[in-house]
């Protein structure tokens, strides 16, 4: 749908089965879309705004009664116009065991907004997402590399990044 | 080898005082190299699952204590050999270098398993393939991860190596030696074994310098991305 070509994800203005009341109360004020099938071992997922996406995640927190950021991520869809990555982040709600996907797209040194005024669990797994994808949170109090040295020169999981033969100290 | 002459001996064994005083002649460099040799002090570099490995090696069902090596440091200031077991990445050569540097001389450094030795099956950005990039190595032991005996093997290796090690001999022909050197006195020459000692440069110029250069010239050509 709307020139997405390689993602498997359908999306519709209905929630799947699965989602709480609450959860969808939550999302209400938010353009959102959701996939049409679970996905993920029982995920269901949904799609916001990217300029939405801290205040969907605290009105989810808030409200909707995701207490736990299990992880965020990110994954790279090079074919994608436009809006190059998916960032992905996975609530649940320790006291009903639901679980929700939320995602959002951004194009290529674009920022997305950080979560870790949220959840302190937030900051490393940004950090993670930042050294792996280069994708930069605003907001987010030290966003350094945190698996590769400093000065490591590219970013691993993005589709582009050479499978083998990446050694920085070759000329 | 100058020679130490009958009249000396005997002048030895007065000075002593006792009359059933033995004299023992050996030369400096067996006596030094048979000490070193029985007390080498091991920093264990543990990267991955040939850390556990060495464990094993060093408690009491293979008990590498019995070859005078049990005392395993945590300091590189007090340790003669760096093993290294395990997977290396790029940001942990940063570490091992630095220890190495730490080191007094005379040093040894084992490469232990694959990873270590080659990468291994870790062919990735992320991982030094083979330690040899940064560091001289004095062996290399194979397997995934070795066996504790391969590991006893090769410590006992090493201490043939350090038994033929000339750094410490007495000798009166080179032309490093002391003019006037007399009986009794000894002439320790420098260790030669890396060359001359390196500045203690652990930043990533050093790496820059060190690294492509040693991996070009063992041949080894970059592979193309997919």
């Amino acid at each position: 749908m709307d020139g997405v070509k390689q993602s498997c994800m359908v999306y519709t203005d209905e929630a799947p089965e699965g989602v709480s009341e609450a959860a969808q109360k939550a999302l209400a004020p938010f353009s959102v879309k959701w996939s049409e099938h679970p996905v993920h071992g029982g995920w269901p997922g949904c799609l916001v705004e990217r300029a939405q996406w801290a205040e969907a995640f605290a009105a989810l927190k808030e409200t909707g009664g995701f207490n736990m950021l299990v992880d965020h991520t990110a994954v790279d869809y090079p074919e994608r116009e436009g809006e190059r990555f998916t960032v992905l982040g996975l609530l649940m709600n320790l006291d009903t065991q639901e679980r929700l996907m939320v995602r959002t797209r951004v194009p290529e040194d674009e920022a997305v907004a950080t979560l870790t005024h949220l959840w302190a669990s937030a900051d490393w797994a940004e950090r993670e997402t930042y050294d792996m994808f280069g994708i930069p949170f605003a907001g987010h109090p030290d966003l350094t590399r945190i698996y590769m040295p400093q000065d490591f020169d590219g970013w691993p999981l993005r589709r582009d990044f050479p499978m083998q033969g990446h050694n920085r100290f070759r000329d | 080898m100058s020679e130490v002459t009958q009249t000396e001996i005997t002048e030895m064994l007065e000075a002593s005082g006792s009359s059933e005083c033995s004299i023992l002649l050996s030369t400096v460099k067996a006596v030094a190299n048979w000490s070193r040799k029985n007390s080498i002090w091991p920093l264990p570099l543990g990267l991955s699952c040939c850390g556990i490995e060495f464990m094993a090696t060093a408690a009491s069902r293979y008990d590498m204590a019995r070859f005078g090596m049990e005392v395993a440091r945590f300091s590189p200031r007090q340790s003669d050999l760096l093993l290294v077991a395990g997977t290396l990445t790029y940001k942990m050569a940063q570490v091992m270098t630095r220890l190495y540097d730490q080191m007094a001389e005379p040093k040894w450094v084992i490469s232990m398993g694959a990873c270590a030795s080659s990468g291994g099956m870790y062919r990735s950005y992320s991982v030094v393939q083979g330690i040899d990039e940064f560091i001289p190595v004095d062996f290399y032991i194979s397997g995934c991860p070795p066996r504790p005996d391969s590991v006893l093997n090769v410590l006992m290796k090493l201490q043939d190596k350090i038994t033929r090690d000339r750094s410490y001999e007495l000798t009166v022909d080179s032309p490093d030696a002391p003019d006037a050197l007399k009986v009794g006195e000894v002439a320790v020459l420098p260790g030669k074994r890396h060359g001359p000692p390196v500045a203690l440069a652990t930043d990533t110029e050093r790496f820059v310098k060190q690294g492509p250069q040693k991996r070009m010239a063992r041949g080894v050509k970059p592979r193309e991305g997919r």
